[in-house]
């Protein structure tokens, strides 16, 4: 299925590990440049790109904290100096710093709200400004079904993820008119670096919940995101599409 | 639909409806009979010179000349918050006329007739329904700006 | 075929009349031309209304206006041309009269302009061009006019002096007309410091609007001739049309319908120009008379600035123009404009237009516009 792909070009935060990797050599599997955005820039990033340009598309490593507002709009800029066009940008960077509300820090909740929320804000904003003007663009935000179900011990986390799907879908309304799609994809429990500090009882737990009997792996949510950035998803715009093996209805 | 046009729309229903969702796509439209040919800015469904109600679209440059135009301060409802405005009617390269706003890359201290203008498909960015009109702009500016 | 005379003119003072309804304004009017022709309401075979219906409360007016005058069961209708109805009526008689259906016919041009609220006429304003491709942005009636003066003055150098020459001659000869909104003279210096309202005219480059009626009794030649021992001919009608929008016109410095009405009545009537010595003309703006002097072929084109300048339109220079003080001073019922200025030639080829006499009026014209030059009707009139 040519998913309309080629030649295009994507952001990815959070790009260096996990989901973000993953969504970021699928897109390159496809035919997109892809540049990924991380707190970090090491081996591991250096690898994905490798793996970026193993499949014959160019790949870009760029350091910054998501939370940094003037760094997002660097950061989209040098995407469009250095690969010619814009035309996706994934938000997926987050962290989760759990802890049930009576005990949770200011630190606790500003941390998780800034870095997920105005992180997703931060980029969202650059992206828009360029994809108005051109009037095209693909935006998707990573949520979680926790942002829809909420979760013990995640207010902060939780509070971020529903955040990010009202973001989208205020962005949609005033994107639409410029021919600009945002939507989110909300996955459940994903086999991540994040996840694998996790005890494994919570794992089989979440496994559980699934209709489908396992929890995913950073491919399937990479495999739904592609689809959402690709020219088959046209008329899709403030949707949320939930990768979950069916674990929340 | 025909009803996204101009900052306030008399006209939602109309047979050259079309017009509003090309020019939504960045594509200013003239209308071209089947039959005889003839084309016409404005779009007009039924021809003039044959009486052929077969026409299709066409898109033009937006290449033109300002003909006249006038700053409105006394501003008719709809459009006191935007007044004063200045609109202008431009003659286009391919035939027909226009009459639009001056865009932001038009200072009012560099409006003269006989300059040269290009008409561009424009949407009100900031509102929330969908609604389309054109400016009068430099020469070379583009509907997508990247 | 029998010409058509004009044997009773009434006219009611123009302004704000918030005292009466428009059949009580179109009462006064009639009341004034019967008296005048000196006819019974019963000698009156038919009646035609122009008025302009979207400024009223009241629908279908003809019926509530010949009611009121007691002219029930004769015949009546509504003629509308936006701000030529007036003339329409006229016609409209004219033509009835010729044909030989009604041998006197009284037209009413009546006008309320004052009946809508503030932001009803605010939004009536922005529909007056063509709604479709215009009106969506904010194109106004002052608007329309405002482009012509800058292409005329780009083409011929008129400069918004020269404009503002024909409100100071307008308001000089309202000051003379009982009936006029306004009637004090005004200065250049106050008409230049007045504010923009599309430029580059400014609020004494435009007409008021008023409400207001002035009625005509039109009569065959036999019954005229019965009826009336001063009877005013209707020598020349001419009609023309024009694109309604202003981007289908061939140019922007004169109104093609008024060129060709007016070639039209020259020709019925057997005249030139230069044989009009007395004129009424559609001075909704400034600019509009200066170009109407152009179209009616007073002066060559583009020479209507200097012309005003050089007072060759004030009583004594070559045509006497809007010596009632025209729309801009005597305000502007709409429907009412056509006979009003009918009125006015009326009096001066009578002779009993007092201060503001012509003298010798033998032929006299009116020149009345419907909206942006959509229609025009010319009417030549002679006292022989």
């Amino acid at each position: 299925m040519d998913l309309g792909l080629t030649g295009k070009s994507a952001l990815v935060t959070g790009g260096r590990t996990g989901i973000g990797a993953a969504i970021a050599v699928a897109l390159a599997g496809e035919g997109c440049d892809v540049a990924i955005v991380d707190r970090v820039h090491d081996e591991t990033a250096d690898t994905v790109v490798g793996k970026i340009a193993d499949l014959g598309r160019r790949g870009l490593v760029i350091q910054a904290d998501v939370a940094d507002h003037a760094a997002a709009h660097e950061a989209i800029a040098t995407v469009v100096t250095d690969f010619g066009r814009l035309d996706i940008v994934v938000c997926n960077a987050g962290i989760n710093w759990d802890g049930v509300i009576w005990k949770m820090t200011e630190e606790q909740w500003d941390s998780v709200i800034t870095v997920n929320l105005k992180g997703y804000f931060n980029y969202n904003q650059a992206a828009a400004n360029v994809f108005k003007d051109q009037r095209s663009g693909k935006i998707v935000n990573i949520s979680s079904i926790n942002g829809l179900r909420g979760k013990h011990a995640q207010t902060n986390y939780a509070a971020s993820k529903g955040g990010e799907i009202a973001l989208t879908k205020s962005l949609a309304r005033e994107l639409g008119k410029f021919n600009v799609n945002v939507n989110a994809v909300a996955p459940g429990m994903v086999l991540t670096e994040m996840a694998q500090d996790l005890a494994p009882e919570f794992i089989h737990k979440a496994a559980d919940e699934t209709v489908l009997g396992r929890i995913a792996e950073s491919q399937d949510i990479a495999d739904a995101v592609v689809f959402l950035c690709s020219d088959r998803a046209r008329h899709i715009t403030g949707e949320v599409i939930k990768v979950d093996g069916g674990q929340y209805m | 639909m025909f009803k996204w046009f101009g900052r306030v729309n008399y006209a939602p229903f109309t047979k050259v409806g079309d017009f509003a969702q090309h020019l939504k796509d960045g594509r200013l439209m003239a209308s071209r009979c089947k039959q005889c040919g003839a084309t016409s800015f404005p779009p007009r469904a039924d021809c003039e010179a044959c009486l052929s109600g077969e026409f299709e679209f066409t898109e033009l440059s937006g290449r033109g000349r300002l003909h006249t135009y006038t700053k409105i301060v006394a501003a008719p409802t709809g459009f006191e918050d935007v007044a004063p405005y200045t609109v202008g009617v431009v003659d286009l390269e391919e035939g027909g006329r226009a009459v639009a706003w001056f865009g932001e890359s038009i200072p009012e201290e560099s409006i003269e007739i006989d300059m040269e203008l290009q008409v561009v498909p424009r949407i009100f960015e900031e509102l929330e329904e969908i609604r389309v009109f054109y400016s009068l702009e430099r020469p070379g500016t583009t509907w997508a700006k990247t | 075929m029998t010409r058509v005379g004009i044997v009773g003119i009434g006219h009611t003072a123009f302004g704000r009349r918030s005292d009466a309804t428009v059949q009580e304004l179109a009462f006064e009017a009639f009341r004034e031309a019967v008296l005048d022709a000196g006819i019974e309401r019963d000698d009156i075979d038919a009646s035609v209304i122009g008025a302009v219906p979207e400024y009223h409360k009241q629908r279908s007016l003809a019926g509530v206006v010949q009611e009121y005058l007691g002219l029930a069961p004769k015949p009546t209708w509504l003629t509308e041309v936006a701000c030529a109805s007036g003339s329409a009526a006229m016609r409209t008689a004219w033509l009835a009269i010729k044909a030989g259906v009604h041998d006197v016919v009284a037209v009413i041009g009546c006008q309320k302009m004052t009946e809508l609220s503030t932001p009803e006429i605010l939004a009536l304003m922005g529909r007056v061009g063509e709604v479709q491709w215009e009106s969506g942005f904010g194109t106004t009636f002052p608007a329309y006019y405002a482009m012509f003066a800058k292409r005329h003055m780009h083409e011929f150098g008129t400069t918004h002096e020269q404009l503002l020459e024909v409100a100071v001659k307008n308001h000089h000869y309202g000051a003379l007309n009982p009936k006029a909104l306004f009637r004090k003279e005004i200065t250049m210096e106050k008409a230049a410091a007045s504010e923009d309202v599309a430029t580059p005219l400014q609020v004494y480059d435009c007409c008021a609007n008023a409400d207001g009626a002035a009625c005509v009794i039109l009569a065959s030649e036999e019954r005229a001739r019965e009826i009336s021992d001063k009877p005013v001919w209707l020598a020349g009608m001419g009609c023309a049309t024009a694109s309604m929008s202003v981007l289908r016109r061939p140019n922007l410095v004169g109104l093609p319908s008024a060129e060709q009405a007016a070639r039209e009545a020259y020709a019925m009537a057997g005249i030139e120009p230069r044989d009009v010595k007395v004129a009424d003309v559609h001075d909704c703006f400034t600019v509009a008379e200066i170009m109407a002097y152009e179209d009616l072929g007073f002066c060559a084109k583009g020479d209507g600035g200097p012309f005003v300048a050089d007072r060759q339109t004030y009583i004594g220079g070559d045509v006497a123009v809007n010596v009632d003080g025209g729309l801009k001073a005597k305000g502007h019922p709409i429907g009412a404009t056509g006979t009003s200025m009918t009125h006015e030639i009326v009096l001066q080829l009578r002779g009993e237009a007092g201060e503001r006499q012509v003298p010798d009026a033998d032929v006299g014209l009116t020149h009345n516009v419907g909206g942006i030059g959509q229609y025009c009707f010319v009417q030549v009139l002679t006292r022989e």
